[in-house]
């Protein structure tokens, strides 16, 4: 308990820090954002250009799709605004050295590169996530109750966590390779799959984002429970389960890769 | 000239060692943009299922195809990473380093990019040509391939690269002006993207947004090889869109050079 304490109060602190930095660069802030919006933007434009030539996209409608693009860009924003740091350790920390940093401190090092930066950016998607739910609501008929909002609330958390797993394992790749942040690229681009329903894929890319690569999960399977009510069970169940699943799983890897750091010289 | 190169010619090499050096990181940032393209395949397939048509704006299915390869092919092909070279450099002021030495600042970049492509060309070009053709084959029943329009296309490609490569060194300028270059860069292509037809064919947009388009120069970038590759354009308007893409290498090559003049005015160093 005193330790979660103390590490909550420490992520207050680095978050108090990276908030004084972005007041020094406020330019830096709004051209982050906008970047990140206008990237959804274009996104959403080229799925409007495409129902201007169909009703439905495989019985689904542009709404539905909307909705379903707005609920994935929640837990992606969340995972970007709180844990973007780990990025930059399979593109340059571990490369350059710099990871000595984090050894030397007493604290978990895993820990500390999580919270060490605060990326104000995410808010692009988080704005563009939480408006496009929001202009999709009115025309979705959707029954609501409160263990379905409860049940969304749950899965929130969880699904940004298969983002979070699956970038500390990417990550950690680099403890043996030197750099990794491609590898992590890769698997954010299996990412775009699950924006869009998983009707429209082959069996064999369905298999590989429900249960190998599994970002299905952070975006359709629980926007397809909030929309149709349908296998609460399977649409949140295996989200909480994969999810903690996938965590061990880069957090294994991790305490792993951190014994065969090497740093480099000079 | 001759001498020219061979002061050129080391960049050229040490674009190539960099490539080499970090393969297995470019590679796996090849394979998740390849993965990019399947997502845009199976979107299309479900639109083409979903619309129940043969040919939308011009484009049946196995063309559709072929365009998402070819734009991913094009797209890789005149990438060019001058903007946040050119950024960093004047952010951190290392940029000192180059002018006080006798050579050309954008040559050197060029010329180290030429290296770098040496690589992409040979890893990954050449493949997914004689992919793109095997499929174009198996799709229309006979050979496609046109050895002619293949040479047009390449044309096509090195004034894209060049477009491309200009804008970027016009573009790493605005360093000056915002210090965020990865947020700049990240708007930057999100509207190149779009605007260049890697998104959505040009041709989806309504009908006056296609033409103010075409004339833009991102047009130019990765539309007009594509479109020259595939067969879509043939005697006036080819002439004319390779002609636009001339006119556009020229006016940021212009630009470029204004620019350069303006920024090394401006520039100002510290400590050293």
């Amino acid at each position: 308990m005193k330790t979660v304490k103390r590490m909550l109060r420490m992520h207050r602190i680095f978050v108090a820090q990276e908030l004084k930095r972005m007041m020094e660069y406020k330019g830096d802030f709004i051209v982050g954002i906008i970047g990140f919006l206008l990237g959804q933007f274009f996104n959403l434009l080229f799925l409007w250009i495409i129902f201007r030539q169909i009703p439905s996209l495989m019985g689904w409608s542009l709404e539905q799709l909307v909705f379903i693009y707005g609920f994935s860009l929640i837990p992606k924003g969340l995972d970007h605004l709180l844990f973007d740091n780990l990025w930059s350790i399979g593109h340059f920390t571990v490369n350059k050295g710099d990871f000595d940093k984090y050894l030397t401190r007493p604290i978990n090092p895993l820990f500390y590169v999580m919270v060490e930066k605060f990326q104000i950016d995410a808010f692009g998607e988080l704005i563009m996530g939480i408006a496009l739910i929001c202009i999709s609501l009115p025309s979705l008929v959707i029954e609501w109750s409160v263990l379905k909002i409860v049940l969304i609330l749950v899965t929130i958390p969880f699904a940004t966590l298969i983002y979070t797993g699956i970038k500390i394992a990417t990550a950690a790749i680099a403890f043996w390779t030197k750099r990794s942040g491609n590898i992590t690229y890769m698997f954010y681009m299996v990412n775009d799959f699950s924006k869009y329903p998983i009707d429209i894929y082959n069996n064999f890319v369905k298999i590989v984002i429900t249960y190998i690569i599994p970002f299905a999960f952070t975006a359709f399977y629980p926007a397809c429970y909030i929309l149709t009510g349908e296998n609460p069970l399977f649409n949140v169940g295996i989200t909480v389960v994969i999810s903690v699943f996938i965590m061990c799983i880069g957090i294994i890897i991790w305490n792993k890769g951190i014994t065969a750091y090497e740093s480099a010289g000079s | 000239m001759r001498k020219k190169f061979k002061i050129y010619k080391p960049f050229i090499n040490a674009g190539l060692q960099e490539a080499t050096t970090y393969r297995a990181n470019w590679i796996f940032f090849m394979l998740g943009n390849i993965l990019g393209c399947f997502v845009s395949y199976f979107i299309w397939n479900a639109v083409f299922i979903s619309s129940g048509g043969e040919n939308l704006n011009g484009f049946t299915m196995p063309q559709m195809v072929v365009y998402i390869f070819l734009m991913f092919l094009t797209t890789s092909l005149i990438s060019s990473g001058g903007t946040y070279d050119i950024g960093e450099e004047i952010r951190d002021g290392s940029i000192a380093m180059r002018m006080i030495k006798p050579i050309s600042y954008n040559a050197t970049f060029l010329f180290q990019e030429i290296g770098n492509k040496i690589m992409t060309i040979c890893v990954l070009i050449i493949p997914m040509v004689i992919g793109v053709e095997i499929c174009r084959t198996v799709f229309m029943g006979s050979v496609q391939f046109n050895i002619a329009g293949f040479l047009l296309y390449i044309v096509s490609c090195v004034f894209a690269y060049l477009i491309n490569f200009f804008f970027n060194i016009c573009f790493g300028f605005i360093a000056f002006i915002i210090k965020y270059l990865w947020g700049a860069n990240m708007m930057k292509n999100c509207i190149v993207g779009f605007l260049s037809g890697s998104v959505i064919p040009l041709s989806f947009l309504p009908d006056i947004l296609e033409r103010i388009f075409l004339f833009l120069p991102f047009a130019s970038l990765n539309y007009t090889p594509v479109m020259i590759y595939m067969g879509m354009y043939s005697g006036l308007e080819l002439l004319f869109y390779m002609g636009l893409q001339l006119f556009w290498v020229m006016a940021f090559w212009g630009l470029s050079k204004l620019l350069w003049h303006i920024a090394t005015k401006r520039l100002c160093v510290q400590g050293g």
